[in-house]
């Protein structure tokens, strides 16, 4: 391989990248080195296996790439400005939709998710940790090293460039000889094995780690939403582990699977695509309406309207969602009936969804609302959402979705659902349990500020995406002339989406503001909330609670709080058991990072070798010993008094 | 680590019973994971362009000695399983070799299945046909393999343990992929080569 | 207290699965209707399935077997799905 196959070369921006990266890269080190915290970083953070820590990191790897992800949409919305535009070439133009689209799901609003539900689910359930903590630890290094290789491929051979869903033909080694979408096949493939251990974990975890009294059906809906969306988890993912080794074996091996010859049906990738990809968007949603849930009902001060049809709703999208996917594709030749299927089945998956929306409206109804920043939010969510889902029914129909399909119409449908539904809800989770994890409030001038600019300027930016789509731009178009008329309602999209960027600039100036600032916590519970969360200290102690709580009611807290007849501690305490910390998930994500890379570029010894380290540490895990730490109770008695603020 | 007396050394902590349920999860994704092999195999089956078709690639003894000693192999890790219940140490770690040992017997038959089939023209890139084939029988294969190595694994932790909560649990996490794979490979007998031979 | 030793259950699965084994071969020995043979290949699986889950997996022991049952229900739902679905939009419901 040339060098200059290896590297890639000739583009300003990307040297300039490597320059980014390599100065980073030397900085990192140099600071670890200059303040001595090689040792802390390895033992606080490589190590753990506590799910707190775990959740920071996802959500610190997902701001991180929310930033890289933005920079593509910038890019695209600059260079589809104006008719003719010369800033970013074809090529560059698909490479760039493509990472935007894999990073913004993928690596984005995933971890972000689990990040917040590594952080806040054993705590709404009044465990100590997971179930599996060490699994836990490898699911996020498995994520964070796929991330790694997948971006890495902007600088060293090339980024995928065929689009997030990756068609065939066009991403077979045919006609896409380079190596980028082989990044894609494996990447995702680590990211995605890391996801199922997820899913299982927290099944597990919910299932058999809640605290006495809390069943079921006293959860709290953030809770429940993690339960579901692991189900979907556990059964999607495989279909997708399936399809990246039928195209690895395309690409690498010259397998047949998805070729135009010697029987191969390229149709079927697609096929198998979004049989995962339609569950994955609502392994995406269905947290997110947790977190609404979480977040209206705590700032009306009041229950939860329709729990029961709420559970029942997303049980019914969870079983909906292994149903529909063939509404990604009604156009590629399939017969009437085939459409009609899937047509009606796509309909009848907006009912439960609706069902959501009037509990939300009526649990605002006579509630007494705080109009705090997460609460905002969650407001804007409701509308802005609604229209997503209404032309999401426009789409659903399968006639006339041969008019809007792959139009900018699909585009603007897609953001409208994904922007309010998933990226506001994490926005909101964000500001809402960071008091929690750090013990001070994020801003709220600034919160607002922030959020005033991303909702108003996200409309300016998606909304006339529907007109163009309508008007007859098609997506992943990477320029188009003055005649088409498409000029001056891409420029005010772009307009918007500079605004959306100055608003996500506030947020992120927000947390360093927050962090120099903020007035520090000591209660544990800064919004008077309702779940069990809240019921203990901010920062959280490592056990998270000193005593299991009792609980005998749906948001047993906020019971606690205004009944004396339902107190959820009893003051008795006992030794807690925690596990250690071990070194070998973040040893095995590395070993499967240097697997895939080499699989990547076909270097077959040393992927050989590193895929006999993968097995070695997987043998190694499987002597482990460790039993963990047990905490004495003069100790929690200690690290309580001092968590309160009384000397000891 | 609160031991249960009334329950079998495998479920007997609550650590325990959650690995033992979150592996039945795990099979639950297994299932998703080999339909949709199967699927893929279903769709591709006719499909076998200028190679051969199933009709005139399969023979039935291979595919009926990888059945029986497969089948036996099941049979051996539930004695060891039943074995270990009563603890009896000897007999379960024997049982449990002999199911390795006869794992290694279907893979070296699968192999030279394998050979065959490349020997004759008949390779992973010929036709759609063979490719979804040798990734059916190959990814049921590679977890035979990988069964094989964390079974041998766990033969070790038992000889210098003996059964304790921790290698009885994980003695019995193995033996329900072990029998797993004898289900998945039910499915293939069945519907690969049986229907692929009629 | 041989008897209470003997292995019942796996003698008895076992040779029930080599018998089911044989009857599955009746598909190639003997010229039957298709719909005949796809009958019998999948009622011999499904009984060779079911004899592993509940006489050598020990599904029913379980204290969350209910977990389970749904568990292995909703798995074959998306098998089943993603099986046939696609055998509909591929083969049965293509034009």
């Amino acid at each position: 391989m040339k060098w200059d196959e290896f590297f890639v070369t000739g583009e300003p921006m990307i040297y300039a990248a490597m320059v980014a990266i390599a100065l980073t890269s030397i900085g990192i080190v140099a600071g670890l080195t200059y303040f001595k915290k090689w040792g802390y970083l390895w033992r606080e953070w490589l190590t753990t296996v506590d799910h707190k820590r775990i959740g920071v990191m996802y959500i610190i790897s997902a701001l991180l790439m929310l930033f890289r992800g933005g920079v593509d949409a910038l890019m695209m919305r600059a260079q589809t400005a104006a008719p003719d535009m010369k800033f970013l070439d074809a090529q560059h133009y698909n490479e760039v939709f493509t990472t935007h689209g894999l990073i913004m799901i993928l690596f984005m609003a995933m971890p972000f998710i689990f990040g917040l539900m590594n952080v806040v689910v054993p705590l709404q359930i009044g465990a100590r940790d997971v179930a599996f903590p060490r699994l836990n630890a490898i699911s996020f290094w498995m994520f964070f090293f796929g991330a790694m290789l997948l971006n890495l491929s902007f600088v060293i051979g090339g980024s995928p460039d065929a689009g997030w869903s990756a068609y065939f033909p066009l991403a077979s080694k045919e006609f896409s000889p380079s190596v980028g979408n082989n990044y894609y096949a494996i990447a995702l493939q680590i990211s995605g094995i890391g996801t199922l251990m997820t899913g299982i974990n927290f099944l597990v975890t919910i299932l058999r780690m809640r605290a006495p009294g809390l069943e079921l059906m006293r959860m709290p809906m953030f809770t429940w939403s993690t339960l579901i969306t692991s189900v979907i988890i556990t059964f999607a993912f495989p279909v997708l582990t399936i399809a990246l080794l039928l195209m690895t074996f395309d690409r690498l091996f010259d397998s047949q699977f998805f070729t135009m010859a010697n029987g191969g049906m390229d149709m079927l990738w697609a096929n198998l695509f979004w049989i995962w990809g339609h569950p994955e968007v609502y392994i995406v949603i269905l947290p997110a309406f947790g977190i609404y849930s979480d977040i209206i009902s705590t700032f009306s001060k009041k229950n939860l309207y329709g729990y029961k049809s709420m559970v029942v709703s997303m049980l019914a999208i969870s079983l909906l969602s292994f149903v529909v996917w063939a509404h990604h594709f009604y156009t590629m030749g399939q017969g009437v009936m085939v459409n009609g299927f899937f047509s009606i089945a796509t309909m009848a998956i907006a009912v439960p969804t609706g069902v959501k929306i009037f509990n939300w409206l009526f649990t605002l109804r006579k509630g007494r609302i705080s109009f705090t920043t997460p609460m905002l939010y969650a407001m804007a969510f409701i509308p802005i959402f609604t229209i997503g889902g209404l032309t999401g029914v426009m789409l659903a129909m399968a006639s006339a979705d041969y008019h809007y399909h792959n139009t900018m119409f699909l585009v603007a449908h897609f953001h409208y659902v994904l922007i309010p539904g998933a990226v506001f809800a994490v926005i909101a989770g964000f500001h809402y349990w960071f008091p929690k994890v750090f013990g001070f409030r994020l801003n709220e001038k600034l919160g607002k500020l922030a959020f005033w600019l991303i909702v108003v300027c996200f409309n300016i930016t998606f909304f006339p995406l529907f007109l163009l789509g309508l008007k007859g731009m098609t997506r992943r178009m990477y320029t188009y002339s003055a005649e088409t008329g498409f000029g001056p309602l891409n420029f005010v999209s772009f307009l918007g989406a500079l605004g959306l960027a100055a608003g996500f600039v506030v947020l992120v100036y927000n947390i360093y503001w927050s962090i120099r600032y903020s007035p520090r916590e000591t209660t544990g519970d800064p919004w008077d909330a309702r779940t069990l969360e809240w019921a203990t200290h901010s920062p959280i102690p490592p056990y998270n609670f000193a005593e299991i709580p009792n609980v005998k009611t749906r948001d047993a807290f906020w019971f606690s709080k205004i009944d004396k007849n339902l107190p959820i501690f009893s003051g008795k305490l006992e030794p807690i058991h925690l596990p250690s910390n071990t070194g070998k998930p973040f040893v095995l994500g590395l070993a499967f990072f240097f697997l895939g890379f080499f699989l990547v570029f076909s270097l077959w010894t040393p992927a050989i070798i590193a895929g006999l380290a993968v097995l070695a540490i997987m043998a190694a895990m499987s002597f482990d010993r460790d039993h963990g730490i047990i905490i004495p109770v003069e100790e929690i008695r200690a690290t309580e008094k001092k968590l309160r603020g009384e000397s000891i | 680590m609160k031991l249960d007396a009334s329950l079998p050394l495998e479920y007997s902590t609550e650590e325990n019973s959650n690995r033992i349920l979150g592996f039945w999860i795990f099979l639950g994704a297994e299932i998703a994971l080999f339909s949709t092999l199967f699927t893929v195999y279903f769709v591709l089956v006719n499909r076998y362009a200028s190679g051969p078709s199933s009709k005139e690639l399969f023979a039935l003894a291979p595919v009926l000695t990888e059945t029986f000693v497969l089948l036996t192999s099941s049979f051996t890790i539930g004695l060891a399983i039943n074995a270990m219940r009563h603890n009896f140490k000897k007999p379960a770690m024997v049982f449990m070799a002999i199911t390795l040992v006869l794992g290694l017997v279907f893979l070296s038959v699968e192999i030279n299945e394998f050979v065959t089939y490349v020997h004759d023209g008949a390779t992973l890139s010929t036709s759609a046909f063979l490719s979804s084939l040798f990734v059916l029988l190959g990814t049921h294969g590679a977890h035979v393999t990988f069964g094989f190595l964390w079974g041998s694994m766990i033969l070790i932790q038992v000889a210098r343990e003996g059964f304790t909560p921790a290698t009885a649990n994980k003695s019995f996490i193995f033996s329900l992929y072990w029998h797993f794979l004898d289900v998945v490979w039910i499915f293939i007998f069945s519907f690969v080569y049986l229907k692929g031979m009629m | 207290m041989l008897k209470q030793l003997f292995p019942t259950r796996h003698v008895v699965g076992f040779l029930s699965s080599l018998v089911l084994t044989a009857a599955a071969l009746s598909v190639v020995a003997f010229d039957l209707s298709f719909t005949a043979q796809m009958a019998i290949l999948l009622v011999t699986a499904l009984l060779q399935a079911s004899l592993q889950l509940f006489l050598f997996m020990h599904i029913g022991e379980n204290k969350s077997k209910t977990t389970l049952y749904v568990n292995i229900g909703y798995a074959l739902f998306v098998g089943l799905v993603t099986i046939f679905g696609t055998l509909f939009i591929f083969v049965w419901g293509w034009y």
